[in-house]
C-alpha cells in the first residue's frame, strides 16, 4: 500500500494546491520550531548560567517568542481552515469522474456490480479521504519536511545528538514492518474470526423482530452471549497484536529523545559543549518524532482513504468502450435488423436473450414478449446501443438497402431519433412540465399538444390531482410520483415528441383497465401517424395490438456454446 | 513542530492493522479498521452519515432520550475498576512524557554547572526510565481501555438483544423501523469508542493538568497556576469549538451531503435513461450545484474546527511565555535556581499534548450521543410504565384451541394512536381468508395485533377464551405464525432458515417444502444444497427467491393459524397467484386457518372471504363461497426465475 497514491495528485486538483499549501506549512513550522528553540534556549540558558539579562533583553526575547507563536497559531489554523475544503474538493473530482466513467460504461458494466461499486463509492466510501487528507496527510508532509529539516539544524547544533535521532529514526518502520510480517498470519485470521463472528451477533439481534413473531426469541440470547463473548476475545486478540507495532514506535521516539538528553548532559557535564545548545537540542528532539508519532496515529485514516481511491482508481481503469462516429441514418425511414443476437446475463451462466433476431419495419408496430428474465429489457439496451451483443449483431438498414453495424453509429445522433419510456422512469428536479417537456432552465407554457399527449398518456388525471399542477415541484426534494405515475409521464413525454422510433416497456404494468385501455388506444394513434413502435409486452392486451411479436428466450449458457 | 489537535498521542491508533494485515488485505483493513472494537464493518459508515437520528413527529420514530450518553454506559456495565486502570495507565503515559521533560531540563542546566557525574546519576537513570516508562505504559494503556470497551460492548449486545426480546406491546414499534436495528451494530461500536476514545482521554487529560500544574507549582506557585490557566483555556476552547463545529455539520452538512448521495444514487440508477434521454449533462450540473452548498458549509464548518487546533498553540506559547515572563521575575527575585528556572519553563510544553486530544474526544462524545440515544430507545421500547405488569402477562403457557376471533380490536403502535379500530374478524379453523387496502391503510398492523405481538389497545384477539397477547412466547407460536413482509433471512443454513418456524424439521422436510414453492431448481444449484450457508440480510439472494424462502417457512409452520403479509410481492402476478393458492390449499388439507393480506385482489382468489382494509376500518369485499376447484399447484408457474420480480409493482414514491 502506498501512503501517497500519485494518481491522486495527477487527477485532483483541489489535491495538488492543497499539498503544496500543506507542504509550505510544514517548512514554516520547521522553521518557527527551530527559533522558538533558539530563542528560549538562549533565554533559559543566559538566565541559568548567570549572564546578562538586562529588561530590555529579556523583552526583546519575549517579543521574539511571542512572534513565533503567533506564527504556528496561523499555520495550525490555515492548514485546519483549508484541509476540509480541499478533501471535499478532491472528493467531488473523484466522484465526477467516477460517475462519468461508469455511466459511459454502459447497462452491462453496471449490472455487473459496477453500479454497487460506484454508488458505495461516490455516496460513502470516498468520504474516507476527508480523513485521510484532513489528518493523515499534513503529517505524512511534516514527516518530509519537518523532520528532515529539524535533523538538519540539530546537526549544526550538536551533530552527536542529530547522529543519535538519524540512526533511530529508520529503526521506527523497520520495527514495525517486522512486527508486522511476524504477525500477519495470525492477525489475518483473528480478523476474519472476529469479523465473522460479529457479523453473527448483529444477525440474530436484527433479525429479532422475525424471530419473535414465530415464537423464537429466547433460545437465541444465549447464542447472543456466547458469540459476544468469542468476538471479544478474537478482537481483544486482534488489538493485542495490532497494537505492537504502535508501542514500537511510540517506545524507539522517546527513547531516542531520553538518549538525546542523556548524551547532551553528560556532555555538558564534561565540558564540551555548551548549555544553550543543549537546551536547544532537547526541545527540537521531541519535535523532530512528533510527525512520524502522528503518521502512526492517523495510519486508519490513510488505510481507509487509500482503499477508496484505489477503488475509485479500478474502475477508472476500466476501458471505455469505443463508440461510434458514422451518423444515424434517418429512422423514419430505416429499418433495424437483430441477427441472431445473445447476451450474456451478468453474473450467470445464461445468455438473455439468446438468439434474437426480428427486423423492425419503419411504421410497424412489433411486441418483444417472454417471461421475467428472458431478456427484453436487455434486447432494448442493445437496440438503443447501450449493451454490445456477445454474438451476432445489430443492423441499420436505409432505405436504399445500405446496411451499417449499430456499434458504428454515433450514439447522440441515434438517440435523437429515439423515445424511450423505460419501466421506472426518472425525475430530475424541477416541475411536471419541466420534466415533461426536459427543459428546465425556463418555465415552459402548457401547449394544447402537451395538453392532448397527456390526455394520451392518462397522465392529465395526475396533473389534476397535483397541489399545483403542471408547476408541482417533483423529483428530489419535490413530491414524489409514484412509478406508474411516473411511466404515464414517461408516456406523455413519447407522445409529444416526434421521434420516429418509441419504445416503450411495460407501459401499463400499473394500470387499471379503464386507463390500459385509453393508452392502448392512444399507441393505436401513435402506429396511424406512421412511427415506428416497440413494446416490452407481458400483457395479451398489448400483444393484440402488435403487428409482430417476437418471442425473446434465454438460455443456459453451455447449452448455447457447445 | 506539528498541529496537535488529532490525538496525537494516540500512536498507531485503533486498528488491528497496523501492520503488514494492513498491506495485505487493505480491503479486510479498510472495513474493520476504524475502530479495532467494531463489532461490523459498519462503523466508517456510520461516522459519514450521523444526519439519520430520528426527530421529529412520526409516530413510528423512537421516543427521545434524556441523558443519553450516561444510560448507554449504564448499559455497557462497564467496571470501574478497569475504567480506572485504564485511566491509570493513560496518566501513567502522559506523565512520564511530562517527567521525562523535566528530568532532561534539570539534567542540563545541573549538568552545564559540572558537578561531580555521580550527581548526575540519578537524573540520567530518571529520563531512561521515563522514556521507556512512556512506552510501555502507552501500550498497556490501549490494552486496558479496549478491555473495558470490549467488555461493555459484549454486555450492551446481550442486554439490547434480552431487552428487546423480552419487550412488550408498542415495543414493537421500535421494529418497525428497519434501519433502526440494521444500524443497531455501528450504533454499540459508537458507544464502545465513546470509552475508549472520549471517557478515557478525558479523564487522563483530567488528572494530567492538575498534575502537571501541581508538579510546576511546587517550585513555583504562579507559574503552576499559569500552566493550569494556559491549559484549562485548551480543555474547555478546544472541546467547545469542536462541539460548535459539530452542531453546525450535522445542520448544514449533513443535508447537503444526503442530496449529493441521493444525486449521484438517481445518476448510477437512471444512466441509460438520461443518456439517451440527453440528460445526463443536466443531471451533472444539478450534481455540481449540491456539491458547492456542500463546499459552502465545509467552509463555516470548518472555521471553528480551525480554532479548535489552533487553540493548542495558543495554549502551549502563552504557557511558554508566562512561564518565561514569571521564571525570570522569580530568579531575579532569588526565589528559584536556575535549574529550577529550566524544569519550570520546558516541563509544561510536554503537558500540552494530553488535552490536545480533548477536541477529537469532544467529537467522538458528539458522534456517541446520537449512537446511544438510538440504542436506549431500543432498549426501553417495549418496557414503557402502561405496559401490563409481566407478572399477569406470561399466565398462559397452553395453546388454546377454538377459532381466532378479534372482538373491537383496536390497536396501533404507539398508545393513543390507533391505526386500526374496532375490527371484528373470525377465522375457524380450515377457513382462508384475505385482506386487501391501499398500503398504509394498516393491514400489517391488523396482522401484528392478530398474531398478539402487540397490545390490543381496546377490545381483544383471541383463541378459545385465551387472549393471544397474554400467552407465553412458546405457546403463541403453537397457535399462531406471522410471517411478516420484511422478516429476516438468517446468516446460517437455509434448513436452519427454515427451522425457525419449525424447530424438528427433517433434511427431507425441508427439500420437498423448497421444491412445493418453486425453489427447487435453486436448491439443486446451491453448492452445499440444503446446508448452504446464506449470507446475512440474503443479500445474496433475489426478491422472490427470499420470497419463496419466506413462504415455505409458513408451510412448515406447525402453528394453528397463519397469518401471510404480501406472500405475492416480488413474484409476478401468476407466480404470485399459484402460490398463494398452493398456501391456501395446504392450510385447509392441513385444518389450519390462514390469512393473507395482498394489495392484489386477484391473488385473493381461493380464499373464502376477502375484506378491506380502508382508513383503519374493515368491510367486506367478498362474502364466503365454498372451495370448488383444487388450487392450481405452484411447480405449474413457470421456472422460478422467471417468475421473480426485482422491483415490487407498487408505486414507490422515490424520485
Amino acid at each position: 500500500m502506498k501512503p501517497l497514491d500519485p494518481r491522486l495528485i495527477r487527477r485532483a486538483r483541489a489535491a495538488r494546491n492543497y499539498m503544496i499549501l500543506t507542504a509550505t506549512l510544514g517548512v514554516v513550522m520547521s522553521v518557527a520550531v527551530v527559533f522558538q528553540a533558539m530563542v528560549v534556549a538562549r533565554l533559559v540558558g543566559t538566565l541559568a548560567s548567570g549572564g546578562q539579562t538586562s529588561p530590555g533583553w529579556l523583552r526583546n526575547g519575549l517579543i521574539a517568542v511571542a512572534v513565533i507563536v503567533s506564527v504556528r497559531v496561523a499555520a495550525a489554523w490555515t492548514q485546519e481552515r483549508f484541509a476540509h475544503r480541499a478533501a471535499i474538493d478532491t472528493i467531488a473530482e473523484l466522484r465526477g469522474a467516477v460517475l462519468n466513467h461508469v455511466v459511459a460504461l454502459g447497462p452491462r458494466a453496471q449490472a455487473e456490480d459496477g453500479a454497487a461499486k460506484a454508488a458505495q463509492l461516490v455516496t460513502r466510501g470516498l468520504d474516507a479521504l476527508e480523513p485521510y487528507f484532513t489528518r493523515y496527510l499534513p503529517q505524512l508532509l511534516m514527516v518530509v519536511t519537518v523532520t528532515p529539516i529539524l535533523l538538519i539544524v540539530a546537526g549544526f547544533v550538536d551533530w552527536i545528538a542529530a547522529v543519535i535521532m538519524f540512526v533511530t529514526i529508520p529503526l521506527i518502520p523497520v520495527f514495525m514492518v517486522l512486527i508486522g510480517r511476524l504477525t500477519e498470519a495470525y492477525s489475518a485470521r483473528q480478523l476474519r474470526t472476529m469479523t465473522s463472528l460479529g457479523a453473527q451477533v448483529m444477525d440474530l439481534i436484527t433479525g429479532l423482530p422475525t424471530l419473535k413473531a414465530l415464537g423464537r426469541e429466547k433460545g437465541p440470547a444465549r447464542r447472543v452471549r456466547r458469540l459476544s463473548q468469542a468476538h471479544q476475545k478474537a478482537t481483544f486478540g486482534t488489538v493485542r497484536i495490532a497494537f505492537m507495532s504502535g508501542a514500537a514506535l511510540e517506545l524507539i521516539a522517546t527513547l531516542s529523545v531520553a538518549l538525546v538528553a542523556v548524551s547532551v548532559g553528560l556532555r555538558l557535564q564534561a565540558g564540551h559543549m555548551a548549555l544553550v545548545d543543549g537546551l536547544a537540542i532537547i526541545m527540537i528532539a521531541p519535535e523532530l518524532f512528533l510527525p512520524l508519532r502522528n503518521v502512526g496515529a492517523h495510519f486508519h485514516a490513510s488505510a481507509n482513504g487509500v482503499a477508496a481511491s484505489n477503488r475509485a482508481f479500478e474502475l477508472l481503469a476500466i476501458p471505455l468502450p469505443v463508440v461510434g462516429q458514422t451518423p444515424a441514418p434517418d429512422l423514419a425511414s430505416a429499418a433495424i435488423v437483430f441477427e441472431d443476437v445473445s447476451v450474456k446475463a451478468p453474473g450467470r451462466d445464461y445468455l438473455a436473450p439468446a438468439d434474437l433476431g426480428f427486423r423492425l419495419e419503419p411504421g410497424s408496430l412489433t411486441a418483444l414478449t417472454g417471461p421475467n428474465g428472458a431478456g427484453k429489457s436487455t434486447a432494448v439496451e442493445v437496440l438503443l446501443g447501450l449493451t454490445r451483443p456477445d454474438q451476432g449483431r445489430v443492423l441499420v438498414e436505409t432505405a436504399d438497402g445500405e446496411a451499417v453495424e449499430l456499434t458504428q453509429i454515433d450514439p447522440a445522433s441515434w438517440w435523437e431519433q429515439i423515445a424511450w419510456a423505460p419501466q421506472r422512469p426518472v425525475l430530475l428536479p424541477g416541475t411536471v412540465i419541466q420534466n415533461l417537456l426536459e427543459v428546465y432552465d425556463s418555465t415552459p407554457a402548457v401547449t394544447p399538444e402537451v395538453a392532448k399527449a397527456a390526455r394520451a398518456a392518462a397522465f392529465d388525471t395526475v396533473v389534476d390531482e397535483l397541489p399545483q399542477g403542471w408547476n408541482t415541484l417533483i423529483g428530489q426534494g419535490g413530491v414524489g410520483l409514484s412509478v406508474g405515475q411516473r411511466q404515464r409521464l414517461a408516456l406523455a413525454r413519447a407522445f409529444w415528441s416526434d421521434r420516429p422510433l418509441v419504445i416503450l416497456d411495460e407501459p401499463t404494468a400499473h394500470l387499471d383497465p379503464a386507463t390500459e385501455a385509453r393508452i392502448l388506444e392512444s399507441i393505436a394513434a401513435l402506429h396511424r401517424q406512421g412511427r415506428t413502435v416497440l413494446l416490452v409486452a407481458h400483457r395479451p392486451s398489448l400483444l393484440s395490438q402488435a403487428h409482430q411479436a417476437v418471442a425473446v428466450r434465454s438460455t443456459a449458457f453451455s447449452e448455447a456454446l457447445p | 513542530m506539528s498541529r496537535r489537535t488529532g490525538a496525537p498521542d494516540r500512536g498507531p491508533e485503533a486498528h488491528p492493522t497496523a501492520g503488514a494485515a494492513a498491506k495485505s488485505t487493505p480491503k479486510a483493513a479498510a472495513s474493520t479498521s476504524s475502530t479495532a472494537i467494531s463489532a461490523t464493518a459498519t462503523s466508517t459508515a456510520a461516522a459519514a452519515e450521523p444526519r439519520t437520528a430520528p426527530t421529529g413527529p412520526d409516530p413510528n420514530t423512537l421516543p427521545a432520550v434524556r441523558r443519553p450518553l450516561r444510560r448507554a454506559v449504564a448499559l455497557t456495565g462497564l467496571k470501574t475498576g478497569q475504567l480506572l486502570a485504564a485511566v491509570f495507565f493513560g496518566a501513567l503515559t502522559q506523565a512520564a512524557s511530562v517527567a521525562l521533560a523535566g528530568t532532561s531540563a534539570w539534567l542540563i542546566v545541573r549538568a552545564s554547572q559540572m558537578p561531580p557525574v555521580l550527581s548526575l546519576q540519578v537524573a540520567v537513570v530518571g529520563v531512561r526510565a521515563f522514556g521507556i516508562t512512556r512506552g510501555v505504559s502507552r501500550y498497556i494503556e490501549r490494552l486496558t481501555a479496549h478491555r473495558v470497551a470490549l467488555n461493555g460492548m459484549t454486555n450492551l449486545r446481550v442486554r439490547l438483544y434480552e431487552r428487546m426480546a423480552a419487550g412488550t406491546g408498542a415495543g414493537a414499534a421500535a421494529f418497525k423501523r428497519g434501519d433502526v436495528l440494521a444500524r443497531v451494530g455501528a450504533d454499540i461500536d459508537d458507544v464502545g469508542d465513546l470509552v475508549v476514545r472520549g471517557i478515557i482521554p478525558a479523564a487522563v487529560a483530567a488528572v494530567l493538568m492538575i498534575g502537571s500544574a501541581a508538579a510546576v507549582a511546587a517550585f513555583l506557585p504562579v507559574a503552576g497556576l499559569a500552566v493550569f490557566a494556559c491549559l484549562a483555556l485548551v480543555a474547555v476552547g478546544g472541546p467547545a469549538a469542536t462541539f460548535r463545529a459539530a452542531r453546525l455539520s450535522e445542520s448544514m452538512a449533513s443535508a447537503a451531503r444526503a442530496d449529493v448521495s441521493a444525486s449521484c444514487l438517481g445518476i448510477i440508477e437512471n444512466a441509460s435513461e438520461l443518456r439517451v434521454g440527453g440528460q445526463f449533462g443536466r443531471a451533472m450540473s444539478d450534481l455540481k450545484a449540491q456539491e458547492k452548498r456542500l463546499a459552502t458549509a465545509t467552509d463555516a464548518v470548518a472555521k471553528p474546527s480551525a480554532l479548535a487546533a489552533s487553540l493548542t498553540e495558543i495554549g502551549t506559547g502563552l504557557a511558554l511565555i508566562l512561564t518565561l515572563v514569571l521564571s525570570a521575575a522569580a530568579w531575579h527575585a532569588g526565589a528559584i535556581t536556575a535549574t529550577e528556572v529550566a524544569v519550570i519553563v520546558l516541563m509544561p510544553l510536554a503537558a500540552f499534548e494530553s488535552v490536545a486530544g480533548l477536541p477529537a474526544a469532544a467529537a467522538q462524545v458528539y458522534k456517541s450521543r446520537a449512537a446511544a440515544a438510538r440504542i436506549v430507545a431500543l432498549s426501553d421500547a417495549g418496557h414503557s410504565p402502561t405496559s401490563r405488569p409481566s407478572a399477569k402477562r406470561w399466565r398462559n403457557d397452553h395453546a388454546p384451541e377454538g377459532a381466532l376471533e378479534a372482538k373491537g380490536l383496536t390497536a396501533g403502535w404507539q398508545e393513543g394512536r390507533p391505526v386500526v379500530s374496532g375490527i371484528d374478524l373470525r377465522l375457524a379453523p380450515g377457513e382462508a381468508i384475505g385482506l386487501v387496502g391501499p398500503s398504509g391503510s394498516g393491514k400489517t398492523t391488523l396482522l401484528t395485533a392478530l398474531a398478539g405481538l402487540i397490545e390490543p389497545q381496546a377490545g381483544g384477539a383471541t383463541v378459545g377464551d385465551a387472549a393471544l397477547f397474554d400467552l407465553t412466547s412458546e405457546a403463541r407460536a403453537e397457535t399462531v405464525a406471522f410471517i411478516a413482509e420484511d422478516a429476516h433471512i438468517f446468516a446460517t443454513t437455509v434448513l436452519e432458515n427454515l427451522r425457525v418456524a419449525k424447530g424438528p424439521l427433517t433434511r427431507q422436510e425441508g427439500v420437498a417444502v423448497l421444491e412445493r414453492v418453486g425453489l427447487g431448481a435453486w436448491l439443486r444449484a446451491l453448492p452445499d444444497g440444503i446446508d448452504t450457508l446464506l449470507d446475512s440480510g440474503a443479500a445474496s439472494l433475489s426478491g422472490g427467491e427470499r420470497r419463496r424462502l419466506l413462504l415455505a417457512r409458513a408451510l412448515v409452520s406447525p402453528a394453528q393459524y397463519v397469518l401471510l403479509d404480501e406472500p405475492a410481492e416480488h413474484l409476478d402476478a401468476a407466480a404470485g397467484r399459484a402460490l398463494t393458492a398452493e398456501l391456501i390449499a395446504a392450510a385447509r388439507a392441513a385444518g389450519r386457518g390462514i390469512m393473507v393480506v395482498s394489495h392484489q385482489e386477484d391473488t385473493l382468489a381461493p380464499a373464502d372471504r376477502v375484506y378491506r382494509l380502508a382508513d383503519g376500518a374493515l368491510g367486506m369485499v367478498r362474502p364466503g363461497h365454498p372451495p370448488t376447484k383444487p388450487a392450481p399447484n405452484a411447480r405449474q408457474s413457470g421456472d422460478q426465475r422467471s417468475g421473480d420480480q426485482r422491483s415490487g409493482d407498487r408505486p414507490a414514491d422515490r424520485p
